[in-house]
């Protein structure tokens, strides 16, 4: 697999020529653009908490570049808006407040993310003047010194349009295959979750070659025009993601492709959330599934999950569970080397043939995390490849009236030992 | 067994292993605690073999080991007890250790597979000669802009460093400049890396197997 986000794109701002490296340093009082600085403005405590900690959510944890780690407060007619922004992902968040002066100003993310969420319950006074950056909350009272905020690059715009999700089911279905993602920087492809717009649906892809975990969510176009587009974000910012709409009643997605900078947004309410995208063209691991199943089991999934955890403690790392499924259920066995085993057997009902497997117990149990079923299918295929079984497709067991859930998990089984 | 010279020690009565090498040297090993001797004398030195005195007798030493290096002042005594067993083996010429995945396999096979450093990449040469040494690799982009390509194992500020040093050499030729960095190795620090990063070095994770074709595992789907 190659990396094809390798080169740096000449004309898109690198670390190499950053913002505030110029002569003047960072933390001069006298420059002339900071002692014109007034902001004013009063906001309800517990709303700027909110958004700082919203906003620093992404700040990387530590940069080369100080001025990334600041959180830009603009301060409008009657809103403030909070920004941060690394390059690669950007928050923003706009809050009602009493504006008294509108302007802006940069200051340390991580630091006012930890005063404000410490603030006594009362009116927050944030202001702005002589250099300093004040805020009086209650009796208390902190003063910090800002960043130049001349020298914060401009944030990525937000494209107007875009298709509609439900933020819960967006937030689902981020939970349920962000797992499945890898974490090998060697593969830089596949740490991104796939994004997929079909007709009326969105479909969200992720691997690490072991496994392959996929959900499908309804997808609304709206005005966006977008019904067929692929975007593949960062694993790590799509988890965020997830956690930040859970609530949101829907979610607008935009994509910005063509240009040098390939760009996803996501917003609701008062929050945007943009990601670069990840460069190359992702495996097409859809074809992976098989068209239909013969030989599956039913079981309970939170049975199997207490099973597979417990018989699972006497494993050394990385090694796999051996589960035998016949017409009398399950059985789960566990060799941990000369100092222990440990077997359970479970109820299970086989359709088909019996059958073997040597599953690795954290990919089950991280698919049984996503069946959001009370039971659990587990459908084995058949290779005629002697040195590789036939991989296991994880999906729920519904009932009719539920309707089919679109979330499934295929998972290569290891080499049986024995 | 009793040490002294430059340091003093002393290994109380257990059996041991002690192993006496072509090259004069002695070295005394346990069965466990580590896998490197725990008293060692390194060559030259001499070994000369002595009865025990009548107070060594009487606690049970048969035979008196008395190792003197030959430049230092350093002295190894060993007293043995009983010798359960001796052997004596020829081992003939080390062929010499060799390490799989050496830089100079990774160097090959980026070489053979420059593509993994973007599409459209083209090798310049190998071991490309710079007044401080050879930079491992010289490429040209899609755009036939050049690259240098630092190649290391595991990837460390060191080698950072020495990238650096190559893109400042490089950069004063006119005929190439400007040129870009690559670090490229099968795992890079994360300190390395935001080094690199920040002096607009590209850093890229090999894959060894994948690049030897040898990723093919019955545990993955693909």
């Amino acid at each position: 697999m190659s990396s094809n986000h390798l080169f740096i794109d000449p004309d898109s701002p690198t670390p190499t020529d950053p913002p505030g490296t110029g002569v003047r340093g960072l933390w001069q009082d006298e420059s002339p653009q900071q002692k014109g600085t007034h902001v004013r403005f009063e906001v309800n405590r517990d709303v700027f908490s909110e958004a700082v900690s919203f906003a620093v959510k992404l700040l990387p944890q530590r940069t080369t570049l100080p001025i990334l780690g600041g959180v830009l407060i603009e301060a409008g007619d009657d809103s403030v808006t909070l920004s941060a922004f690394d390059y690669e992902s950007s928050a923003r968040t706009t809050i009602g407040a009493a504006v008294g002066e509108p302007g802006r100003a940069l200051v340390s993310g991580r630091l006012l993310a930890d005063i404000a969420s410490r603030l006594p319950a009362a009116p927050v006074e944030f202001s702005v003047d002589g250099g300093r950056v004040s805020i009086r909350c209650g009796a208390g009272r902190f003063t910090l010194l800002p960043m130049p905020v001349e020298e914060y690059p401009a944030l990525p715009e937000l494209a107007a349009a875009g298709g509609l999700v439900p933020g819960e089911l967006l937030a689902d279905a981020i939970g349920q295959v962000v797992v499945a993602a890898s974490r090998d920087d060697v593969t830089p492809v596949i740490t991104g979750v796939q994004l997929e717009v079909g007709e009326n649906s969105l479909s969200l892809v992720a691997t690490d070659r072991y496994r392959v975990a996929i959900r499908d969510i309804p997808w609304d176009s709206a005005d966006s025009g977008i019904v067929e587009a692929t975007a593949l974000v960062p694993a790590r910012v799509l988890a965020e993601i997830g956690k930040t709409f859970a609530h949101a009643k829907t979610v607008r997605i935009a994509i910005a492709e063509g240009g040098d900078r390939e760009l996803i947004a996501f917003s609701a309410e008062d929050k945007a959330v943009t990601s670069l995208l990840i460069k190359g063209n992702y495996p097409p691991v859809k074809r992976l599934f098989p068209q239909s199943v013969e030989d599956y089991a039913v079981l309970s999934t939170s049975d199997l999950v207490d099973a597979v955890r417990r018989v699972s403690l006497v494993l050394e790392r990385e090694a796999a569970l051996r589960f035998s499924f016949s017409p009398d259920g399950l059985t789960l066995e566990a060799a941990g080397g000369e100092q222990a085993q440990a077997s359970e057997s479970i109820d299970a009902v086989l359709t088909g043939e019996e059958t073997v497997v040597s599953l690795k117990p954290q990919f089950l149990i991280d698919a049984l995390g996503g069946v959001h079923s009370e039971f659990v299918r587990l459908g084995f295929t058949r290779t005629d490849n002697p040195n590789k079984p036939g991989p296991v497709l994880i999906t729920a067991q519904t009932s009719g009236d539920t309707g089919p859930s679109s979330f499934r998990y295929l998972l290569q089984p290891n080499l049986l030992l024995r | 067994m009793d040490y002294a010279g430059r340091l003093s020690a002393h290994l109380p009565l257990a059996t041991r292993l002690l192993v006496l090498k072509a090259d004069g040297s002695v070295l005394v090993h346990s069965d466990s605690l580590s896998y490197k001797p725990l008293n060692w004398m390194s060559p030259p030195c001499a070994l000369v073999e002595m009865e025990p005195d009548e107070e060594q007798s009487a606690a049970g030493v048969t035979v008196v080991w008395r190792i003197d290096q030959a430049k230092t002042a350093d002295l190894l005594v060993i007293s043995i007890h009983e010798v359960l067993h001796d052997s004596s083996h020829e081992l003939g010429a080390d062929p010499g250790l060799r390490k799989d995945g050496v830089e100079a396999d990774l160097q090959r096979l980026l070489a053979e597979q420059v593509e993994l450093l973007g599409e459209g990449t083209r090798l310049v040469r190998r071991e490309y000669p710079t007044a401080i040494g050879p930079v491992d690799l010289l490429v040209t982009d899609a755009e036939g802009r050049h690259v240098a390509v630092e190649v290391k194992r595991r990837g460390g500020i060191d080698g950072v460093e020495q990238l650096t040093r190559y893109l400042e050499l490089l950069g004063r030729d006119p005929r190439l400049a400007p040129v870009r960095g690559v670090f490229a190795a099968q795992e890079i620090a994360p300190q390395a890396r935001t080094l690199a990063e920040d002096r607009g070095i590209v850093c890229l994770l090999l894959d060894y197997d994948a690049m030897r074709g040898l990723d093919e595992r019955p545990d993955r789907l693909f």
